[in-house]
């Protein structure tokens, strides 16, 4: 069983740090990387009511861990200029959303379309499954594998996702494990 | 015996050398790395004035024994103002897991009162020992993930 998170729960979540107790800012939204799968950093806002944005971002390597009530850091320093910040988490965005994107099985049956991420909670941004529209304009919830294709305008998961379309998070928690086993994955 | 913030808050401080009632109780102040009571605080406002652990002589059941009326001062620094001001209360804080539960609400801090030494701290009617405790600051008090139920441990 694994507790999870969509990406809309993650934006507005506060950063705080873990020696110092503070809030120094919060998640603006997600730099995603959909051939990795994985968070590779956040966008930050400042705290507070008309905040704006911070220049900073937060390198994945820099999250102790995402959780569902804050983002947690070990210091302000885990906030990092873009200049300063790696290559992966200041490339271009717009090639990364995958938002819309259809999605597609090996065989040639559409799932629906992605409308978020999902990540595994307590992790440092590790992307476990997708949130789907599905074609009858449902909501639902499909595992990952830890890689996949995308080409920009769609996404081919492996067939036996379609056993595994949950219809919320916490049947999906319970579905990744298992769906990881069917792939042979560790 | 160990001894709640909830519990020792409103008690008296009185000068040992005098008898002199020198205020009741209203904050302590714990320094997290230390895990340790270094300040305390009584009345309130303008009218606060602190109190360093190490000039207590004896934190009783009744009163709190202050070596003298010297050992009263006013805030010497910016934390010390904050405490006065009743800023470093910990109680009633958000406690957030370093995994970024939020798992409550710090409803009491034990501590020895012979030596000061935070022994654990109270979240709901919970307890986890002061070791698990990282960090503290105006928005949270942030605690090891492992001493916290639940799903801390993301799995293999």
């Amino acid at each position: 069983m694994r507790l999870l998170v969509t990406g809309s729960a993650i934006r507005g979540l506060p950063v705080v740090t873990i020696d110092g107790g503070e809030d120094v800012a919060e998640v603006r939204d997600l730099i995603y990387n959909p051939e990795a799968g994985r968070v590779v950093g956040l966008t930050l806002n400042k705290r507070g009511f008309l905040s704006g944005r911070r220049r900073e971002v937060l390198p994945a390597e820099k999250i102790h861990a995402i959780g569902s009530d804050a983002v947690m850091v070990d210091d302000e320093n885990s906030l990092m200029l873009p200049d300063a910040a790696p290559d992966e988490v200041t490339g271009a965005p717009s090639e990364r959303d995958v938002t819309g994107n259809e999605v597609l099985t090996e065989q040639g049956t559409s799932l629906g379309k992605v409308k978020d991420v999902v990540v595994l909670v307590g992790s440092a941004g590790e992307v476990v499954g997708y949130e789907i529209e599905t074609s009858s304009g449902g909501t639902g919830y499909i595992p990952l594998p830890s890689q996949l294709a995308v080409s920009g305008t769609a996404l081919v998961v492996p067939d036996p996702t379609q056993d595994f379309v949950e219809s919320d998070l916490v049947g999906l928690g319970a579905a990744v494990d298992e769906f990881r086993s069917r792939l042979g994955m560790p | 015996m160990s001894e709640r913030f909830s519990a020792a808050q409103g008690r008296r401080l009185v000068s040992r050398t005098s008898a002199e009632d020198l205020g009741d109780l209203t904050h302590l102040v714990v320094d997290v790395a230390q895990r340790q009571v270094t300040l305390l605080v009584a009345g309130k406002g303008r009218k606060a004035v602190l109190v360093d652990w190490d000039q207590v002589s004896g934190f009783g059941p009744d009163a709190v024994m202050v070596a003298d009326e010297g050992a009263l001062h006013a805030a010497r620094d910016d934390h010390e103002s904050a405490a006065a001001d009743g800023k470093l209360e910990l109680i009633g804080r958000r406690v957030l897991s370093d995994a970024g539960e939020n798992l409550g609400e710090l409803s009491d801090v034990e501590f020895d009162p012979a030596t000061g030494a935070v022994e654990a701290l109270v979240i709901g009617d919970r307890e986890v020992p002061a070791a698990s405790l990282r960090g503290a600051g105006s928005y949270a008090v942030v605690v090891t993930a492992s001493t916290s139920p639940g799903p801390s441990d993301p799995g293999p």
